[in-house]
Protein backbone atom coordinates (compact mmCIF):
# COMPACT_ATOMS: atom_id res chain seq x y z
CA UNK A 1 0.00 0.00 0.00
CA UNK A 2 2.56 2.54 0.99
CA UNK A 3 4.42 1.93 -2.16
CA UNK A 4 1.26 2.75 -4.32
CA UNK A 5 0.43 5.54 -2.50
CA UNK A 6 4.16 6.82 -3.27
CA UNK A 7 4.07 5.81 -6.77
CA UNK A 8 0.65 7.96 -7.25
CA UNK A 9 2.25 10.93 -5.03
CA UNK A 10 5.55 11.35 -6.91
CA UNK A 11 3.46 10.95 -10.19
CA UNK A 12 0.42 13.21 -9.42
CA UNK A 13 2.54 15.83 -8.18
CA UNK A 14 4.73 15.64 -11.00
CA UNK A 15 1.86 16.12 -13.89
CA UNK A 16 0.09 18.84 -11.89
CA UNK A 17 3.62 20.73 -11.72
CA UNK A 18 4.20 20.21 -14.83
CA UNK A 19 0.75 21.29 -16.12
CA UNK A 20 0.81 24.45 -13.21
CA UNK A 21 4.15 25.48 -14.78
CA UNK A 22 2.79 25.89 -18.26
CA UNK A 23 -0.45 27.86 -16.50
CA UNK A 24 1.70 30.09 -14.99
CA UNK A 25 4.25 30.63 -17.73
CA UNK A 26 1.11 31.61 -20.24
CA UNK A 27 0.67 34.05 -17.01
CA UNK A 28 3.47 36.11 -16.74
CA UNK A 29 4.48 35.58 -20.87
CA UNK A 30 7.12 33.32 -20.16
CA UNK A 31 8.00 30.81 -22.75
CA UNK A 32 5.83 28.16 -22.13
CA UNK A 33 7.63 24.79 -21.10
CA UNK A 34 7.35 21.25 -23.08
CA UNK A 35 5.14 18.83 -22.00
CA UNK A 36 6.35 15.23 -21.45
CA UNK A 37 4.68 11.81 -20.07
CA UNK A 38 2.43 9.45 -20.96
CA UNK A 39 -1.01 9.94 -22.25
CA UNK A 40 -2.48 8.28 -19.34
CA UNK A 41 -0.95 11.59 -16.49
CA UNK A 42 -0.81 14.07 -19.36
CA UNK A 43 -4.72 13.47 -21.06
CA UNK A 44 -6.19 11.97 -18.95
CA UNK A 45 -5.40 12.25 -15.18
CA UNK A 46 -4.18 15.57 -14.94
CA UNK A 47 -7.69 17.00 -16.92
CA UNK A 48 -9.90 15.32 -14.56
CA UNK A 49 -8.14 16.31 -11.81
CA UNK A 50 -8.72 19.41 -13.18
CA UNK A 51 -12.19 18.77 -13.23
CA UNK A 52 -13.11 17.83 -9.95
CA UNK A 53 -14.40 20.46 -7.49
CA UNK A 54 -11.86 21.49 -4.37
CA UNK A 55 -14.60 19.95 -2.15
CA UNK A 56 -14.31 16.49 -3.61
CA UNK A 57 -10.28 16.81 -4.09
CA UNK A 58 -9.62 17.53 -0.96
CA UNK A 59 -11.56 14.13 0.65
CA UNK A 60 -9.78 12.09 -1.75
CA UNK A 61 -6.16 13.53 -1.25
CA UNK A 62 -7.07 13.32 2.27
CA UNK A 63 -8.00 9.67 2.56
CA UNK A 64 -4.29 8.88 1.55
CA UNK A 65 -2.77 7.33 4.58
CA UNK A 66 -0.14 9.48 6.15
CA UNK A 67 0.88 11.48 8.78
CA UNK A 68 -2.26 13.81 8.32
CA UNK A 69 -4.34 11.15 9.72
CA UNK A 70 -3.01 10.97 12.83
CA UNK A 71 -4.26 13.15 15.58
CA UNK A 72 -2.89 16.72 15.49
CA UNK A 73 -4.06 19.81 17.44
CA UNK A 74 -6.81 21.63 16.09
CA UNK A 75 -6.16 25.30 15.42
CA UNK A 76 -7.05 27.98 18.36
CA UNK A 77 -9.48 30.77 16.54
CA UNK A 78 -8.00 34.24 16.96
CA UNK A 79 -9.44 35.88 19.53
CA UNK A 80 -8.45 39.51 18.81
CA UNK A 81 -6.38 41.70 21.06
CA UNK A 82 -4.60 40.11 24.64
CA UNK A 83 -6.47 43.64 26.33
CA UNK B 1 17.28 2.08 37.12
CA UNK B 2 17.96 4.98 34.53
CA UNK B 3 15.11 4.44 32.12
CA UNK B 4 17.39 4.09 28.49
CA UNK B 5 17.04 6.33 25.65
CA UNK B 6 18.29 5.39 22.40
CA UNK B 7 18.79 7.79 19.27
CA UNK B 8 19.71 6.79 15.80
CA UNK B 9 20.81 10.13 14.02
CA UNK B 10 23.34 12.90 15.06
CA UNK B 11 21.80 15.67 13.20
CA UNK B 12 19.67 18.43 14.57
CA UNK B 13 16.62 16.26 15.03
CA UNK B 14 19.01 13.67 16.69
CA UNK B 15 20.56 16.17 19.07
CA UNK B 16 17.32 18.20 19.57
CA UNK B 17 15.70 14.76 20.70
CA UNK B 18 18.87 13.86 23.09
CA UNK B 19 18.37 17.35 24.93
CA UNK B 20 14.83 17.35 24.55
CA UNK B 21 14.92 13.65 26.61
CA UNK B 22 17.28 14.99 29.19
CA UNK B 23 15.71 17.92 30.10
CA UNK B 24 12.59 15.81 31.29
CA UNK B 25 14.21 13.24 33.04
CA UNK B 26 18.26 14.50 33.73
CA UNK B 27 18.25 10.90 35.06
CA UNK B 28 17.69 9.50 31.97
CA UNK B 29 20.75 7.26 29.73
CA UNK B 30 20.97 8.75 27.00
CA UNK B 31 22.62 7.18 23.97
CA UNK B 32 22.96 8.48 20.17
CA UNK B 33 24.41 6.42 17.74
CA UNK B 34 25.80 8.84 14.28
CA UNK B 35 27.75 7.43 11.46
CA UNK B 36 30.06 10.53 11.02
CA UNK B 37 32.81 11.81 12.99
CA UNK B 38 30.94 14.91 14.39
CA UNK B 39 27.85 16.34 15.71
CA UNK B 40 26.95 19.96 16.39
CA UNK B 41 27.54 21.62 13.49
CA UNK B 42 25.66 23.54 10.86
CA UNK B 43 25.47 21.33 7.88
CA UNK B 44 23.19 24.44 5.65
CA UNK B 45 26.19 26.53 6.69
CA UNK B 46 29.00 24.13 4.39
CA UNK B 47 27.56 26.25 0.47
CA UNK B 48 28.99 29.63 2.20
CA UNK B 49 32.33 28.28 3.31
CA UNK B 50 32.80 27.12 -0.42
CA UNK B 51 31.63 30.68 -1.32
CA UNK B 52 34.39 32.30 0.91
CA UNK B 53 31.35 34.33 3.02
CA UNK B 54 32.79 32.23 6.08
CA UNK B 55 36.18 31.86 6.09
CA UNK B 56 36.42 28.23 7.72
CA UNK B 57 34.71 25.46 8.50
CA UNK B 58 35.72 25.59 12.37
CA UNK B 59 33.04 28.24 12.71
CA UNK B 60 30.23 25.75 11.79
CA UNK B 61 30.60 24.18 14.43
CA UNK B 62 28.26 25.00 17.85
CA UNK B 63 29.62 22.82 20.84
CA UNK B 64 32.88 20.59 21.31
CA UNK B 65 32.50 16.95 22.06
CA UNK B 66 32.84 17.61 25.30
CA UNK B 67 29.87 19.44 26.13
CA UNK B 68 27.51 16.42 25.45
CA UNK B 69 29.48 14.51 28.01
CA UNK B 70 28.97 17.18 30.41
CA UNK B 71 25.47 17.40 29.77
CA UNK B 72 25.26 13.20 30.27
CA UNK B 73 24.84 12.25 26.55
CA UNK B 74 26.86 9.74 25.35
CA UNK B 75 27.15 10.05 21.93
CA UNK B 76 28.79 7.05 19.84
CA UNK B 77 30.60 8.27 16.72
CA UNK B 78 31.35 6.98 12.91
CA UNK B 79 29.01 3.97 14.53
CA UNK B 80 26.88 2.09 12.21
CA UNK B 81 22.76 0.83 13.39
CA UNK B 82 22.44 -2.23 11.36
CA UNK B 83 18.88 -3.16 12.74
CA UNK B 84 16.02 -1.93 14.68
CA UNK B 85 13.56 -4.99 16.24
CA UNK B 86 10.78 -3.08 17.69
CA UNK B 87 9.24 -6.42 19.92
CA UNK B 88 12.56 -6.88 21.44
CA UNK B 89 13.10 -3.22 21.70
CA UNK B 90 16.57 -3.72 20.89
CA UNK B 91 19.00 -2.38 18.23
CA UNK B 92 21.97 -4.21 16.57
CA UNK B 93 24.66 -1.74 16.39
CA UNK B 94 27.98 -2.82 14.09
CA UNK B 95 30.45 -3.51 16.33
CA UNK B 96 29.11 -3.66 19.56
CA UNK B 97 26.04 -6.00 19.39
CA UNK B 98 22.39 -5.85 20.90
CA UNK B 99 21.92 -2.97 22.54
CA UNK B 100 18.19 -2.84 24.62
CA UNK B 101 16.04 0.55 24.89
CA UNK B 102 13.46 2.00 26.91
CA UNK B 103 12.50 4.47 23.75
CA UNK B 104 14.12 4.72 20.74
CA UNK B 105 13.92 7.76 18.61
CA UNK B 106 15.04 7.39 14.70
CA UNK B 107 16.61 10.59 13.37
CA UNK B 108 18.13 9.12 10.38
CA UNK B 109 17.70 12.10 8.34
CA UNK B 110 17.86 12.23 4.39
CA UNK B 111 19.72 10.97 1.52
CA UNK B 112 19.79 12.65 -2.19
CA UNK B 113 17.47 10.83 -4.49
CA UNK B 114 19.42 8.84 -7.06
CA UNK B 115 19.61 10.48 -10.30
CA UNK B 116 19.01 6.89 -11.61
CA UNK B 117 21.41 8.14 -14.95
CA UNK B 118 24.82 6.08 -15.67
CA UNK B 119 27.98 7.52 -14.53
CA UNK B 120 26.85 8.00 -10.76
CA UNK B 121 29.65 5.51 -9.28
CA UNK B 122 32.62 8.25 -11.21
CA UNK B 123 34.91 10.44 -8.52
CA UNK B 124 33.97 14.14 -9.08
CA UNK B 125 30.30 14.33 -7.91
CA UNK B 126 29.76 15.60 -4.55
CA UNK B 127 26.70 15.34 -2.50
CA UNK B 128 26.56 18.36 0.44
CA UNK B 129 26.23 16.70 3.44
CA UNK B 130 28.96 15.99 5.97
CA UNK B 131 31.49 18.62 7.10
CA UNK B 132 34.92 15.86 6.80
CA UNK B 133 34.11 15.44 3.55
CA UNK B 134 32.88 19.07 2.64
CA UNK B 135 36.46 20.00 3.95
CA UNK B 136 38.14 17.51 1.31
CA UNK B 137 36.15 18.88 -1.42
CA UNK B 138 36.59 22.74 -0.58
CA UNK B 139 40.54 21.61 -1.38
CA UNK B 140 39.64 20.45 -4.90
CA UNK B 141 37.36 23.35 -5.34
CA UNK B 142 40.55 25.50 -5.70
CA UNK B 143 41.47 23.38 -9.15
CA UNK B 144 38.10 23.26 -10.37
CA UNK B 145 37.30 25.09 -13.58
CA UNK B 146 33.89 24.54 -14.52
CA UNK B 147 30.80 22.81 -12.15
CA UNK B 148 28.01 21.44 -13.14
CA UNK B 149 24.88 21.96 -10.72
CA UNK B 150 22.32 19.24 -10.70
CA UNK B 151 18.57 21.11 -10.02
CA UNK B 152 17.83 24.33 -8.83
CA UNK B 153 16.24 23.76 -5.34
CA UNK B 154 17.40 25.36 -2.34
CA UNK B 155 21.10 23.38 -1.88
CA UNK B 156 21.36 23.95 -6.02
CA UNK B 157 20.42 27.30 -5.11
CA UNK B 158 23.28 28.27 -2.75
CA UNK B 159 26.06 26.01 -3.92
CA UNK B 160 25.33 27.66 -7.83
CA UNK B 161 25.65 31.04 -5.64
CA UNK B 162 28.67 29.84 -4.25
CA UNK B 163 30.77 28.12 -6.94
CA UNK B 164 30.06 31.50 -8.96
CA UNK B 165 31.26 33.50 -6.09
CA UNK B 166 34.19 31.43 -6.25
CA UNK B 167 34.96 32.56 -9.42
CA UNK B 168 34.08 28.85 -11.11
CA UNK B 169 31.92 28.60 -14.23
CA UNK B 170 29.01 27.20 -13.03
CA UNK B 171 26.08 25.91 -14.98
CA UNK B 172 22.41 24.97 -13.07
CA UNK B 173 20.95 21.85 -14.79
CA UNK B 174 17.36 21.49 -13.70
CA UNK B 175 14.12 19.93 -15.82
CA UNK B 176 11.95 22.79 -14.36
CA UNK B 177 11.33 26.12 -16.38
CA UNK B 178 12.59 28.08 -13.59
CA UNK B 179 15.11 28.32 -10.27
CA UNK B 180 13.13 25.96 -7.29
CA UNK B 181 10.31 25.29 -9.86
CA UNK B 182 8.47 23.12 -7.02
CA UNK B 183 7.73 25.94 -4.74
CA UNK B 184 8.64 29.58 -6.70
CA UNK B 185 6.51 31.39 -8.83
CA UNK B 186 8.09 32.77 -12.47
CA UNK B 187 8.05 36.38 -10.91
CA UNK B 188 9.50 35.84 -7.98
CA UNK B 189 12.03 33.30 -9.84
CA UNK B 190 13.08 36.02 -13.01
CA UNK B 191 15.28 38.14 -10.12
CA UNK B 192 17.29 35.44 -9.15
CA UNK B 193 17.74 34.50 -12.62
CA UNK B 194 18.60 38.14 -13.81
CA UNK B 195 21.52 37.98 -11.20
CA UNK B 196 22.59 34.94 -12.26
CA UNK B 197 23.22 36.23 -15.63
CA UNK B 198 25.04 39.28 -14.46
CA UNK B 199 27.29 36.86 -12.04
CA UNK B 200 27.75 34.39 -15.40
CA UNK B 201 25.64 31.55 -13.78
CA UNK B 202 24.64 29.46 -17.16
CA UNK B 203 21.25 27.97 -16.15
CA UNK B 204 19.93 24.92 -18.27
CA UNK B 205 16.10 24.82 -18.01
CA UNK B 206 13.72 21.69 -18.93
CA UNK B 207 16.75 20.38 -19.33
CA UNK B 208 16.85 16.22 -18.19
CA UNK B 209 20.17 14.47 -17.05
CA UNK B 210 20.75 11.81 -19.14
CA UNK B 211 24.13 10.75 -17.58
CA UNK B 212 27.49 11.40 -16.09
CA UNK B 213 30.04 11.11 -18.11
CA UNK B 214 33.65 9.95 -16.94
CA UNK B 215 37.02 9.82 -18.32
CA UNK B 216 39.64 7.14 -18.59
CA UNK B 217 40.62 7.41 -14.93
CA UNK B 218 36.93 7.24 -13.71
CA UNK B 219 36.60 10.95 -13.33
CA UNK B 220 33.56 12.77 -14.22
CA UNK B 221 34.55 15.03 -17.51
CA UNK B 222 30.66 16.50 -17.87
CA UNK B 223 27.73 15.45 -18.24
CA UNK B 224 25.21 14.54 -21.30
CA UNK B 225 21.97 16.11 -20.73
CA UNK B 226 18.39 16.57 -22.74
CA UNK B 227 19.91 19.80 -24.27
CA UNK B 228 23.49 18.49 -25.33
CA UNK B 229 27.02 17.67 -23.22
CA UNK B 230 28.31 20.03 -20.51
CA UNK B 231 31.88 19.50 -20.04
CA UNK B 232 32.78 20.12 -16.07
CA UNK B 233 35.58 18.84 -13.67
CA UNK B 234 32.79 18.40 -11.01
CA UNK B 235 29.08 17.77 -10.42
CA UNK B 236 27.28 18.77 -7.72
CA UNK B 237 24.53 16.47 -7.00
CA UNK B 238 21.81 18.37 -5.16
CA UNK B 239 18.78 16.13 -6.10
CA UNK B 240 15.54 16.32 -3.94
CA UNK B 241 16.02 14.60 0.38
CA UNK B 242 14.31 11.81 -0.26
CA UNK B 243 13.71 10.25 4.12
CA UNK B 244 16.75 8.24 5.03
CA UNK B 245 13.91 5.49 6.40
CA UNK B 246 15.56 2.03 5.33
CA UNK B 247 16.49 1.24 8.52
CA UNK B 248 13.05 1.89 9.83
CA UNK B 249 10.81 0.68 7.05
CA UNK B 250 12.80 -2.44 7.35
CA UNK B 251 11.59 -2.62 11.50
CA UNK B 252 7.88 -2.57 9.86
CA UNK B 253 7.29 0.65 10.81
CA UNK B 254 4.98 2.89 8.52
CA UNK B 255 5.33 4.98 5.89
CA UNK B 256 3.03 7.85 4.26
CA UNK B 257 3.10 9.03 0.75
CA UNK B 258 6.07 10.84 0.91
CA UNK B 259 8.23 7.99 2.15
CA UNK B 260 8.53 9.10 5.26
CA UNK B 261 7.51 7.72 8.28
CA UNK B 262 4.32 8.77 9.59
CA UNK B 263 3.72 10.28 13.09
CA UNK B 264 1.13 11.68 15.39
CA UNK B 265 1.21 15.10 16.91
CA UNK B 266 3.95 13.32 19.53
CA UNK B 267 6.25 12.49 16.65
CA UNK B 268 5.37 9.17 17.78
CA UNK B 269 5.47 6.02 15.11
CA UNK B 270 3.36 3.26 14.47
CA UNK B 271 5.46 1.36 16.40
CA UNK B 272 5.87 0.98 20.37
CA UNK B 273 8.05 3.31 22.17
CA UNK B 274 9.70 5.01 18.75
CA UNK B 275 9.54 8.22 18.12
CA UNK B 276 10.64 10.01 14.56
CA UNK B 277 12.06 13.51 13.84
CA UNK B 278 13.48 15.64 10.80
CA UNK B 279 13.34 14.67 7.77
CA UNK B 280 12.60 10.70 8.28
CA UNK B 281 9.21 11.37 8.94
CA UNK B 282 6.23 13.47 7.20
CA UNK B 283 4.53 16.21 8.73
CA UNK B 284 0.96 17.55 7.43
CA UNK B 285 0.78 20.85 6.17
CA UNK B 286 -2.10 22.79 7.28
CA UNK B 287 -3.33 24.19 4.60
CA UNK B 288 -4.78 21.40 2.40
CA UNK B 289 -3.69 18.80 4.51
CA UNK B 290 -1.45 16.85 2.47
CA UNK B 291 1.75 15.71 4.22
CA UNK B 292 5.16 17.01 3.53
CA UNK B 293 8.73 15.57 3.57
CA UNK B 294 12.22 17.77 3.87
CA UNK B 295 12.27 20.67 5.85
CA UNK B 296 14.51 22.84 7.33
CA UNK B 297 16.98 22.16 10.28
CA UNK B 298 14.76 24.52 12.13
CA UNK B 299 12.25 21.82 11.97
CA UNK B 300 14.27 19.19 12.42
CA UNK B 301 15.79 20.53 15.66
CA UNK B 302 12.20 21.23 17.15
CA UNK B 303 10.53 18.05 15.97
CA UNK B 304 13.92 16.09 18.08
CA UNK B 305 13.07 18.04 21.26
CA UNK B 306 9.38 17.07 21.04
CA UNK B 307 10.26 13.51 20.14
CA UNK B 308 12.81 13.51 22.90
CA UNK B 309 10.63 14.86 25.36
CA UNK B 310 7.66 12.57 25.34
CA UNK B 311 10.66 9.54 24.78
CA UNK B 312 11.22 10.70 28.15
CA UNK B 313 7.48 10.60 29.59
CA UNK B 314 6.91 14.15 28.62
CA UNK B 315 4.05 15.52 27.09
CA UNK B 316 4.57 17.93 24.49
CA UNK B 317 3.17 18.45 20.82
CA UNK B 318 4.12 18.99 17.40
CA UNK B 319 1.86 21.35 15.38
CA UNK B 320 1.13 21.20 11.67
CA UNK B 321 3.61 23.20 9.77
CA UNK B 322 2.76 26.09 7.18
CA UNK B 323 6.46 26.20 6.06
CA UNK B 324 8.14 29.57 5.70
CA UNK B 325 11.49 29.50 3.83
CA UNK B 326 13.83 32.16 2.77
CA UNK B 327 17.18 31.96 1.32
CA UNK B 328 20.18 33.96 -0.65
CA UNK B 329 19.79 33.47 -4.12
CA UNK B 330 22.25 35.26 -6.51
CA UNK B 331 21.87 38.62 -5.27
CA UNK B 332 18.56 38.37 -3.67
CA UNK B 333 16.94 36.79 -0.96
CA UNK B 334 14.04 34.93 -1.34
CA UNK B 335 11.22 33.78 0.51
CA UNK B 336 7.74 32.86 0.87
CA UNK B 337 5.40 30.98 3.18
CA UNK B 338 2.36 28.02 2.35
CA UNK B 339 0.98 28.41 -1.11
CA UNK B 340 2.54 30.13 -3.80
CA UNK B 341 0.78 30.36 -7.39
CA UNK B 342 2.49 27.66 -8.79
CA UNK B 343 1.53 25.18 -5.90
CA UNK B 344 -1.80 26.31 -5.74
CA UNK B 345 -2.49 26.10 -9.39
CA UNK B 346 -1.05 22.66 -8.90
CA UNK B 347 -3.21 21.80 -6.46
CA UNK B 348 -6.18 23.59 -8.23
CA UNK B 349 -7.15 25.82 -5.42
CA UNK B 350 -9.06 28.81 -6.02
CA UNK B 351 -7.21 32.06 -4.77
CA UNK B 352 -6.69 36.05 -5.38
CA UNK B 353 -3.64 37.07 -5.46
CA UNK B 354 -1.99 40.47 -4.70
CA UNK B 355 1.38 41.57 -5.91
CA UNK B 356 3.60 45.22 -4.82
CA UNK B 357 6.98 46.28 -5.45
CA UNK B 358 8.38 48.17 -3.04
CA UNK B 359 11.36 49.44 -0.93
CA UNK B 360 13.65 48.38 2.01
CA UNK B 361 14.46 52.11 3.98
CA UNK B 362 13.61 55.28 2.71
CA UNK B 363 14.50 55.63 -1.20
CA UNK B 364 17.03 58.82 -0.30
CA UNK B 365 19.04 56.39 2.26
CA UNK B 366 21.99 54.49 1.14
CA UNK B 367 21.52 50.92 1.00
CA UNK B 368 18.06 50.83 -0.08
CA UNK B 369 17.06 47.42 -1.78
CA UNK B 370 13.82 46.41 -3.79
CA UNK B 371 11.07 44.28 -1.85
CA UNK B 372 8.62 42.30 -4.01
CA UNK B 373 5.59 40.99 -2.53
CA UNK B 374 2.93 38.76 -3.80
CA UNK B 375 0.10 37.68 -1.88
CA UNK B 376 -2.44 34.99 -1.72
CA UNK B 377 -5.70 34.61 -0.31
CA UNK B 378 -9.21 32.06 0.09
CA UNK B 379 -11.54 34.11 -2.27
CA UNK B 380 -14.25 35.06 -0.19
CA UNK B 381 -13.06 34.90 3.38
CA UNK B 382 -9.90 36.90 2.03
CA UNK B 383 -7.80 34.70 4.63
CA UNK B 384 -4.18 34.45 3.74
CA UNK B 385 -2.98 31.17 1.84
CA UNK B 386 0.77 32.18 1.17
CA UNK B 387 3.43 34.77 0.39
CA UNK B 388 5.87 34.96 -2.19
CA UNK B 389 8.61 37.35 -1.52
CA UNK B 390 12.19 38.69 -3.23
CA UNK B 391 14.20 41.11 -2.00
CA UNK B 392 17.41 42.97 -0.46
CA UNK B 393 16.84 42.63 2.82
CA UNK B 394 14.03 42.08 4.90
CA UNK B 395 13.07 38.86 3.95
CA UNK B 396 13.45 36.07 6.56
CA UNK B 397 11.47 38.54 8.90
CA UNK B 398 8.69 39.10 6.47
CA UNK B 399 7.94 36.07 5.82
CA UNK B 400 7.99 34.87 9.55
CA UNK B 401 5.50 37.76 9.85
CA UNK B 402 3.60 36.33 6.81
CA UNK B 403 3.70 32.52 8.85
CA UNK B 404 2.17 33.64 11.74
CA UNK B 405 -0.31 35.73 9.74
CA UNK B 406 -1.18 32.53 7.88
CA UNK B 407 -1.48 30.56 10.65
CA UNK B 408 -3.90 33.05 12.53
CA UNK B 409 -5.82 33.31 9.71
CA UNK B 410 -5.44 37.09 8.87
CA UNK B 411 -7.46 38.42 5.79
CA UNK B 412 -6.20 40.95 3.24
CA UNK B 413 -7.98 43.52 5.03
CA UNK B 414 -6.22 43.22 8.44
CA UNK B 415 -2.96 43.18 6.54
CA UNK B 416 -3.96 45.78 4.04
CA UNK B 417 -4.19 48.35 7.33
CA UNK B 418 -1.40 47.12 9.01
CA UNK B 419 0.49 49.35 11.08
CA UNK B 420 4.24 49.40 10.02
CA UNK B 421 7.32 50.72 11.40
CA UNK B 422 8.83 53.90 9.54
CA UNK B 423 12.47 54.77 9.91
CA UNK B 424 14.22 55.65 7.07
CA UNK B 425 17.42 53.71 7.97
CA UNK B 426 15.62 50.32 8.43
CA UNK B 427 11.85 50.96 6.71
CA UNK B 428 10.23 52.96 4.12
CA UNK B 429 6.92 54.98 4.40
CA UNK B 430 5.11 52.32 2.60
CA UNK B 431 5.11 48.47 3.74
CA UNK B 432 5.25 46.57 0.55
CA UNK B 433 3.14 43.88 2.39
CA UNK B 434 0.31 46.56 3.11
CA UNK B 435 0.58 47.48 -0.44
CA UNK B 436 0.16 44.19 -1.94
CA UNK B 437 -2.42 43.27 0.43
CA UNK B 438 -4.55 46.38 -0.89
CA UNK B 439 -3.57 45.35 -4.67
CA UNK B 440 -4.66 41.70 -3.92
CA UNK B 441 -8.43 43.53 -2.38
CA UNK B 442 -8.17 45.50 -5.32
CA UNK B 443 -7.94 42.73 -7.63
CA UNK B 444 -10.91 40.48 -5.37
CA UNK B 445 -13.35 43.57 -5.91
CA UNK B 446 -12.73 43.03 -9.83
CA UNK B 447 -13.46 39.58 -9.45
CA UNK B 448 -9.77 38.38 -10.71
Amino acid sequence: MARFTTWLRVNSQHYLLQDAHVRMARKCGYPTPPVRGSIFWTKIFVPVYRLMPWALRRPIMRAIPGSHRKRWPIQMQPEGPAI
Amino acid sequence: MAQRIVVIGGGGGGLGAAGGAKAVDPGASVTVFTEFEDVAYSPCGIPFVHGKEIPSFEALFLADKQAYVDAGIDIRYNTRVASINTSAKTIEVEGTGTVPYDSLVIATGFVYADPGVPGADLDGLYYVKNIRSAMEWDKRLDSVKKAVVLEAGPLGIEMATALAHRGIETHIVDPNPWVLGELCDPDIAELVQESWNEMGVQMHWNTKLNAFLGDDKGSVRGVDTSAGVIDCDLVVVATHKEPNSALAVAAGIKTGSTGGLIVDSSMHTSAPQVWACGDVCELPHQLGGLPLQGLTGSHAYAQGKVAGANSAGGNREYQPVYVPWGMVAGKWMIGGVALGETAATALGMPYVVGAADGISRARYYPGVKKVRVKLLAEPGSLRLIGAQLAGGEGIKERADFLGVAVKKGLTLRDLATMENVYSPPIGALNEPIAVAAQNALAAAAKGK
